[in-house]
């Protein structure tokens, strides 16, 4: 393929690329360090950063955000692995509907799933009844505007993204690993925990950074289902854009859960290498 | 496999199966059941049956107007994304120059980034540069969110593909349109048909730049789900919604049908 073939190929999608995903990227850098000074100049500041980190309330957001991200995560590995074994491991009939059962709610739009979720948190909601009739709790039973509530629906709506990084990262293990390790005399949990699961650590990884940096930048299913007594950081930026439209403070607030969820990311990245590297 | 599973993993697997299906599915299913309540309020379980809730969507302003908008967005970023992303991974698969690696990651950056940090840059952008938020602003934001679902499914299929086909055409004195329109395209197509069965879904479901770049007036149907959920949810959100899903399911019966299931999880 000659270059000038070559060129006009990419140039549209590096321009398009360059001028709506790039430049606004940046956009939202400068805006975050740029203030105004007595004379109406644009100066460089922190001033935006510094009012994030004295302010007890966002630093109270912050902590919440970081701690139900980590808690949605462990359990979307916690379930995910198994789900992911019996996507590869099961025969073709039930792969096939695991995975229609894991892409349908992917697919579909996460308002939608969101008020599912309220239909079944809510006050004489499904979940109240069916706890009432097992004489559990009372009809008033509810965990909308509860951690767990959110954790539920975040779990629903993430899981088919470690599932399906997971699945991918297993179906490559070579089966015969598994058998030598059986023939050896390993039982069967005894294969899960030393072969697949250390083979599968790549998956995990990168399925836990993905669900990570999913949940800690959503605020559509904890903003309904936790409420504004439950306020996370990506729901108060939204807040901040279209309500109060403290823009500068918005992109300050934006570019720290970028960098909480890269600050994660890369020490968790850089082990699991030298695991890598070790085996 | 060697010694079998034994008893309690395979009774372990039947119970984890049962929860993932129903954990995953009830949420989907109680929106459809609360659609066919018969009463004003949205109550579960729903109390009567019928099908009063579509007939009001459908003659709702509101909701009509809202499918229209999500429809004609899909549609329009379905066919740019296509276009653009098909040419990018064209030139990506088949081309060796400095810097490719760092193009491919270049064009698959958008799945990485949150998208809240993208809308809300692009709103900036657009509030600072242009009239605001527009029809044509949210098409841009969807285009730069889909495309990598297109370079990544075009490329998959390019690198399966035979690429002396290409060659060959080209000795045998084809025109750069023939090469085109008689080798590559028809190589691409599985690509291109599993890229635009992303770039329509998600467009059409996308609630966050939507949100970020809402226009009055002219919002699209997961806003007008989101606004009421927020406010004031009737039976009719429900209705809407199970039409979302019945459609999501349409859609992935023909990806299915198209293409195979696996095609959709790489």
């Amino acid at each position: 393929m000659s270059r000038r073939e070559t060129s006009f190929l990419l140039i549209p999608g590096l321009a398009l690329l360059a001028l709506a995903f790039l430049f606004p990227v940046a956009h939202l850098l400068g805006q975050s360090v740029l203030g105004e000074a007595e004379d109406g100049r644009s100066v460089l500041t922190i001033a935006h950063y510094a009012r994030f980190f004295v302010d007890g309330y966002y630093l109270g957001v912050a902590e919440r955000t970081i701690r139900l991200s980590l808690v949605i995560t462990l359990v979307c590995t916690v379930v995910g692995f198994p789900l992911a074994y019996l996507m590869v491991h099961g025969g073709p009939r039930l792969r096939f509907w695991l995975i229609v059962v894991t892409i349908l709610p992917l697919m579909t739009s996460v308002v939608v799933r969101t008020f599912g979720w309220l239909v079944i948190l809510g006050r004489g909601g499904l979940l109240a009844t069916v706890l009432d009739g097992l004489g559990l709790a009372e009809r008033s039973f509810t965990l909308m505007h509860t951690e767990t509530g959110i954790v539920l629906a975040m779990v629903q709506v993430l899981l088919p993204f470690m599932a399906l990084t997971l699945m991918g990262v297993m179906a490559r293990i070579e089966p015969q690993i598994e058998e030598a390790a059986r023939t050896m005399g390993c039982g069967f949990f005894g294969v899960l925990r030393h072969v697949v699961a250390p083979l599968s650590l790549p998956g995990i990884v990168s399925g836990s950074l993905l669900v990570f940096a999913l949940s800690i930048s959503s605020f559509i299913t904890p903003g309904l289902v936790g409420g504004v007594r439950l306020p996370v950081l990506a729901g108060s930026i939204y807040q901040q854009v279209l309500g109060t439209l403290d823009w500068p403070f918005a992109a300050a607030q934006a570019v720290l859960l970028l960098v909480a969820a890269f600050t994660i990311v890369i020490p968790y990245a850089l082990l699991a290498r030298r695991r890598d590297l070790a085996r | 496999m060697v010694g079998g599973v034994p008893f309690i993993a395979r009774a372990l697997a039947t119970v984890m199966v049962a929860a993932i299906v129903v954990f995953m599915l009830v949420p989907l299913a109680v929106v459809v059941a609360s659609s066919l309540s018969a009463s004003e309020f949205l109550v579960f379980p729903p109390r009567g049956l019928s099908l009063r809730w579509y007939q009001e969507i459908l003659s709702s302003r509101e909701y009509t107007a809202a499918a229209w908008t999500s429809l004609k967005l899909a549609c329009v970023v379905t066919v740019v994304s296509l276009a653009i992303g098909t040419a990018a991974a064209i030139a990506l698969a088949r081309s060796r120059f400095p810097g490719r690696e760092l193009l491919v990651g270049l064009f698959l950056s958008p799945l990485v980034l949150p998208t809240i940090i993208f809308g809300i840059g692009l709103l900036m952008v657009f509030s600072r540069y242009a009239d605001g938020p527009s029809f044509a602003a949210l098409a841009v934001g969807h285009v730069v969110v889909t495309l990598p679902y297109v370079v990544r499914t075009v490329s998959a299929v390019l690198e399966g593909a035979d690429r002396h086909a290409e060659e060959a055409a080209r000795t045998m004195g084809a025109r750069w349109w023939q090469r085109y329109w008689h080798v590559v395209i028809p190589q691409c197509r599985g690509g291109m048909l599993a890229g635009a069965f992303f770039a329509f879904n998600i467009s059409f479901d996308e609630a966050v730049i939507a949100l970020f770049l809402r226009v009055p007036g002219a919002e699209t149907l997961p806003l007008t789900i989101y606004s009421k959920l927020e406010f004031s949810p009737d039976p009719s959100v429900a209705a809407v919604s199970s039409v979302l899903i019945a459609l999501t399911v349409l859609l992935i019966v023909i990806a299915e049908r198209l293409l195979g299931l696996d095609t959709l999880t790489r």
